[in-house]
């Protein structure tokens, strides 16, 4: 016996054992019962899927995984428990002969390993303790990385800021003249003229439109450095797309594309600024209609309750939402080009355009996240795995 | 009988389409100078109701144009507004556009509101 080296341990563990062989069970149950009175928690589990479901159900500070189950072989096995249980410290019970797999789990999420028949019950009680420290550590180590991480991203992003502020207000001045000229001369034209061509108030109108939302642009750009309130109202996200839609009807003209919209019955009213949120939609609407030459252009909305860990939304935005709360999800498919790898990182960065050449200016998407933000909401954008991009627009209900 | 405005902004494409915009009311006779140096001699020749005057111009200042305007004996009546394209509509919107006792106009204002205020001014500088 090895009672007598036996560490003493303050805290008992809580033990899972995912072990098929119930030979080699019953040896690691009783090593770990056999030595010290402290695993006041032990299961045991034969297959990976009671495994799973046994850490989703009880408080496990450990498992000794043996990676080669009935419904699940080899690394895969760590593979599967880690990816679903990031903060939970594994240790791999392999094959006698198997000790290069061993080493090689430690790269894969694994603290630790043991080849079966090589340990006694001191390593083993020692194994336990050194690897939950370790992955307490490192856990902690992860987490201070990404904060630093997150502290330079808004560093820089808050340097951004302040350029475009500058650059915002001497814009404003020198663009501003220009609108003003063409909002006058359409209304004079507006209101002064009489032509037989019914499309001729139309085409003013829209002219009218997109020189005041060129100017609400100007503005929002202003904003951002002082970040102004919101004018909220109750609206009807509905009405704000097919707004969005109307003003950029001669984009959609100018190509072959179908525009499909898939909206939910009787969504619920959302506070919102209907002004901004249309120039969000507008923006996405461009770019989804930029990257397709042609096909189809899917609009979607829908309510859904976040779920308690908020795995729907990405990090950054994970603050403006509370578990269980009712959000309003927009989003637009496109069946284009999508976003070149490359890209992704950039694409939301001010002046961040893969259009230059056909005259982006690269704010359109910094735009709609800052909207979103001071809408307190998240915006999300992916490539879709067959074809083509995604873009979310999520808003809470509050 | 129509008001006379002159209206002072370097900017020819935007005071040909204001003047053009002002005068299709019928209410108004729109004179134009681009150059700021020139302002005070427009106004003496002019003598308008109402004077529209850009704050942002090359060389010399909306509020330089303004000094000299009230300094002028025979001028020194005429009301001013300034035409900004700095400030935006709804920022305004609290203080009806008078900051410091002067009254501003967006560029981009609704064009009701500019009438409006032009209207106003003239009422209280000549009542």
């Amino acid at each position: 016996m090895v009672d007598q080296f036996a560490i003493q341990y303050q805290s008992p563990l809580r033990v899972l054992v995912v072990e098929d062989n119930p030979v080699d069970l019953t040896v690691i149950k009783s090593m770990l019962t056999g030595t010290t009175d402290n695993y006041t928690f032990l299961k045991t589990a034969s297959t990976i899927k009671t495994a799973l479901e046994i850490i989703e159900e009880y408080p496990i500070d450990v498992v000794i995984l043996d990676l080669n189950l009935p419904d699940s072989q080899g690394e895969k096995t760590l593979q599967t428990v880690h990816n679903r249980f990031n903060d939970l410290t594994i240790v791999v019970n392999t094959g006698a002969y198997e000790e290069e797999l061993g080493l090689h789990t430690l790269s894969n999420g694994a603290q630790d390993f043991l080849v079966k028949g090589r340990y006694t019950a001191y390593t083993l009680n020692k194994v336990l303790h050194f690897a939950i420290k370790r992955k307490k550590l490192e856990t902690e180590l992860t987490r201070t990385v990404q904060q630093v991480k997150d502290a330079q991203e808004q560093l820089l992003q808050a340097e951004k800021m302040n350029v475009v502020g500058i650059l915002a207000s001497g814009i404003a001045h020198e663009v501003r003249n220009p609108l003003a000229t063409i909002l006058y001369g359409i209304t004079y034209l507006h209101e002064n003229i009489r032509v037989e061509d019914k499309n001729y108030h139309h085409v003013l109108k829209n002219i009218k439109e997109a020189t005041k939302r060129a100017n609400d642009i100007i503005s929002d750009l202003l904003d951002f450095s002082k970040f102004k309130k919101l004018q909220l109202d109750e609206t009807n996200i509905h009405h704000v797309i097919k707004k969005a839609l109307s003003l950029i009807q001669y984009e959609i003209d100018k190509k072959t594309l179908q525009i499909v919209n898939d909206f939910q019955n009787s969504i619920p009213p959302i506070k919102i600024d209907q002004n901004r949120i249309e120039q969000v939609i507008v923006n996405l609407l461009l770019n989804a209609i930029h990257a397709t030459e042609e096909g189809k252009i899917s609009i979607r909305t829908y309510t859904r309750t976040l779920s308690n860990d908020l795995t729907e939304i990405p990090q950054i935005s994970r603050k403006n939402f509370t578990p269980g709360q009712q959000a309003l999800f927009c989003s637009i498919d496109d069946s284009g080009s999508g976003i070149p790898a490359e890209d992704i990182d950039q694409v939301f960065y001010p002046f961040f355009t893969s259009r230059r050449a056909k005259g982006g200016i690269g704010l359109g998407l910094y735009v709609a996240r800052n909207i979103i933000d001071i809408h307190k909401g998240a915006l999300i954008l992916k490539n879709n795995e067959d074809k083509g991009a995604q873009a979310i627009v999520v808003l809470p209900y509050r | 009988m129509k008001k006379k405005i002159l209206l002072i902004d370097d900017e020819a494409a935007f005071t040909s389409m204001l003047k053009l915009f002002l005068e299709s009311t019928g209410e108004y006779n729109v004179a134009v100078e681009n150059n700021p140096h020139r302002a005070v001699n427009a106004a003496e020749i002019h003598t308008p109701h109402l004077i529209l005057l850009d704050v942002i111009m090359p060389e010399l200042e909306g509020s330089d144009v303004a000094d000299r305007i009230r300094q002028h004996p025979n001028l020194n009546k005429t009301p001013i507004i300034f035409l900004t394209a700095t400030i935006r509509e709804d920022e305004m919107q609290e203080s009806q556009g008078v900051i410091a006792d002067q009254q501003f106009i967006a560029k981009l204002s609704n064009t009701d509101f500019l009438i409006d205020s032009i209207e106003k001014k003239i009422a209280l500088t000549h009542s």
